[in-house]
């Protein structure tokens, strides 16, 4: 916070702008490569709209993949976003939506909406969101009032409220007997793979700004940081600004979750590896986290597009299996 | 294919000013190329096949073509079917775990029954895809019909609808008459399956396991239990939800006359399955050693194959019926 405002914007836009050819690059392949295999060149020339080339692999690259990389795009960087804010509103590096229980609660909500019945959107998403604020609150009750173990009271608590979760998701699919059951399982792992242009549409529209929101507050995220004290020595709406992120974060990860089911792991690893490269200003890690993750996730969608030859797996699959191996050496290394 | 109007230049500064390759520009033009291609994609699909107007298993209209020689199965009951017509040579994707009859599998697979994967069934350009209703998710046939592939839906629950079923697939394929004939020799055998059974009052007690561990059965509304009362039977599990769940205290209690374990795994003997109940000699069916195992792919596809089903079962429920033929 030493520099002054034109270096600030200048690492901002060189950060923003490797990342986003970062994403770019994730993107095209995402397109490139997929379940069946087509001409590099062709896809190519496809992407590039030059020749007319054949209608199959234009049904299949912008009907199929596109709105799906898209989709990781955003899911990625809402849940790295998400993960980002967590951490400075709680104070806690290990804070994440999906290790906090946050998510937990938002596919109890998400499968009782499906139960029940209700289409994606609105549905099942106020579900989600419903079920993910209820998880919050628990979570901010436990850990309230103890503010020296804050930090481990926080994150033991999050970790019970998650077996909670796990416990009744798997309540709720024995007492279902039908043919949604196969779709809730892999959907609990993080399934992207029914899309349309239309859901991604709802869901930028519900991302997106939430992501202005982030950006906005970044500096007063800065401040949190220093401590509460601190913050409000500078003339922070401590309460407001905590409470509007809480809100606006929940819902965002409610909405993902809502679209493609629980998707661990990102929002540690990503905004972990990007502070320690980047350093703790929040100014530039927002847009980076989002840049980054989004670009992060669709390489994770992509690898479970194509790793198996028996049919995809979940994207949650993936994210976790680099994602929790990643987090313990990040957090050896930071021990050390 | 129809030429498609160029964007009018105007509408695009960005693109003829010297400004050609920022970011923007590029996404846009991306974009907007996407759109036209879509369209492009859709006035080739659809192509100039003629068509016609047909009610689908479950009553939906859909626009077919007249002579479908590109068909994907979605179901590996679908496949059975096809080749069961006759009609192979149009197959050009088949639902993975299709191993019935075996020519089917050096098809191209499209991903599980459950999971279809659509980018492989687009690119095998199919011109009709042939779904079941429980089972195949909605959204995939959804997905397609937008992609301009007509989806056929079925929608089998007893034999009775299993025989519906193949005539509807064959008057889709045109071969109606073959369907027939398949038709015709299934109810001929129903039908002495059905003389058979009245030749006995007893309808003793079957417990029907469809997994080991946990032990699952059938309950009503199931191809299964259709079978067990046609081959006369009463099925233990009818007044459960269709797949239920039990301990073995409920199956002491059930106490079976007959337990039918069906698997399709070929290494799992009935030695194996005796083993597993034999220290539960109060149950009938594992005193008297009436313990048998069957193949669960023609217990649980609706194939005509099923009629094998109805006669495999009445030999185990019934078997003093046929003391006297072999």
């Amino acid at each position: 916070m030493t520099a002054g405002p034109n270096k600030l914007l200048l690492r901002m836009t060189v950060v923003s702008a490797v990342l986003l050819l970062s994403l770019v690059v994730a993107l095209v392949m995402g397109l490139s490569l997929g379940s069946t295999h087509q001409g590099f060149d062709a896809i190519i020339n496809t992407l590039m709209g030059q020749s007319p080339s054949d209608p199959m692999l234009q049904a299949i690259i912008w009907q199929i993949r596109f709105p799906r990389v898209l989709l990781a795009a955003l899911v990625g960087a809402a849940l790295s976003a998400g993960g980002l804010v967590f951490q400075a509103l709680l104070r806690n590096p290990l804070a994440e939506p999906y290790i906090l229980g946050i998510s937990g609660g938002a596919a109890i909500g998400g499968i009782i909406g499906i139960i029940l019945g209700f289409s994606r959107f609105p549905g099942v998403t106020l579900m989600a969101f419903a079920g993910s604020m209820c998880t919050l609150m628990l979570v901010m009750i436990i850990s309230s009032g103890q503010s020296i173990l804050k930090k481990d009271a926080l994150l033991l608590s999050g970790v019970m409220i998650n077996a909670f979760c796990s416990a009744v998701i798997m309540f709720l699919i024995s007492m279902t007997q039908d043919a949604r059951l196969h779709n809730i399982i892999f959907w609990l792992m993080g399934d992207m793979s029914m899309t349309d242009l239309r859901q991604v549409g709802i869901l930028s529209a519900i991302l997106i700004p939430g992501f202005i929101l982030f950006f906005c507050l970044s500096h007063a995220m800065n401040l949190l940081l220093m401590g509460r004290e601190m913050a409000m020595s500078m003339g922070l709406q401590l309460k407001t600004i905590t409470l509007t992120l809480l809100v606006a974060t929940s819902f965002m990860v409610s909405a993902t979750v809502s679209y493609c089911g629980l998707i661990g792991f990102v929002g540690l690893v990503i905004p972990h590896l990007l502070r320690m490269v980047l350093g703790p200003d929040h100014r530039i890690l927002v847009p980076a986290c989002i840049l980054g993750g989004g670009a992060y996730m669709v390489l994770c969608d992509l690898l479970a597009r194509t790793l198996s030859q028996q049919g995809e797996m979940p994207a949650g699959v993936i994210t976790a299996l680099i994602g929790a191996p990643l987090f313990i050496v990040l957090l050896k290394r930071s021990n050390r | 294919m129809k030429k498609l109007p160029c964007f009018p230049r105007e509408l695009s500064p960005e693109v003829a000013s010297n400004k050609k390759f920022t970011i923007m520009s590029i996404i846009k033009s991306m974009l907007r190329y996407s759109v036209a291609l879509m369209l492009a994609g859709v006035v080739l699909l659809t192509g100039d096949v003629a068509a016609r107007q047909v009610t689908d298993g479950i009553g939906r209209q859909i626009l077919v073509p007249d002579n479908p020689v590109r068909v994907v199965a979605l179901a590996p009951s679908i496949t059975e079917i096809v080749f069961a017509l006759g009609q192979e040579q149009r197959l050009v994707g088949i639902s993975q775990f299709s191993d019935f009859p075996q020519e089917a599998q050096r098809l191209p697979q499209v991903g599980s029954f459950i999971r279809p994967d659509i980018e492989k069934i687009i690119a095998l350009n199919p011109d009709i895809c042939i779904a079941i209703k429980d089972g195949n998710p909605r959204e995939v046939a959804v997905q397609l019909e937008s992609l301009h592939i007509p989806v056929y839906a079925v929608d089998p629950l007893d034999l009775e609808s299993i025989m519906t079923m193949v005539l509807q697939i064959g008057d889709l394929l045109n071969v109606g008459d073959r369907a027939q004939t398949i038709v015709t020799g299934m109810k001929l055998r129903i039908d002495r399956v059905r003389e058979q059974v009245t030749r006995t009052k007893q309808r003793p007690g079957v417990f029907f396991q469809i997994s080991v561990s946990p032990i699952v059965s059938v309950g009503k509304g199931t191809f299964i239990d259709d079978l067990i009362q046609m081959a006369g039977g009463t099925n233990l599990c009818a007044g459960y939800s269709s797949y239920p769940r039990l301990s073995r205290e409920q199956v002491v209690v059930l106490s079976p006359d007959v337990l039918i374990v069906s698997t399709m795994h070929q290494d799992v003997s009935i030695d194996q399955i005796k083993a597993e109940w034999a220290g539960w000699s109060q149950i009938p069916a594992v005193r008297d050693g009436r313990i048998a195992i069957v193949d669960s792919n023609i217990f649980n596809r609706p194939t005509p194959r099923q009629v094998d089903a109805l006669q495999q079962l009445v030999r185990v429920i019934h078997p003093e019926l046929f003391k006297d033929s072999p």
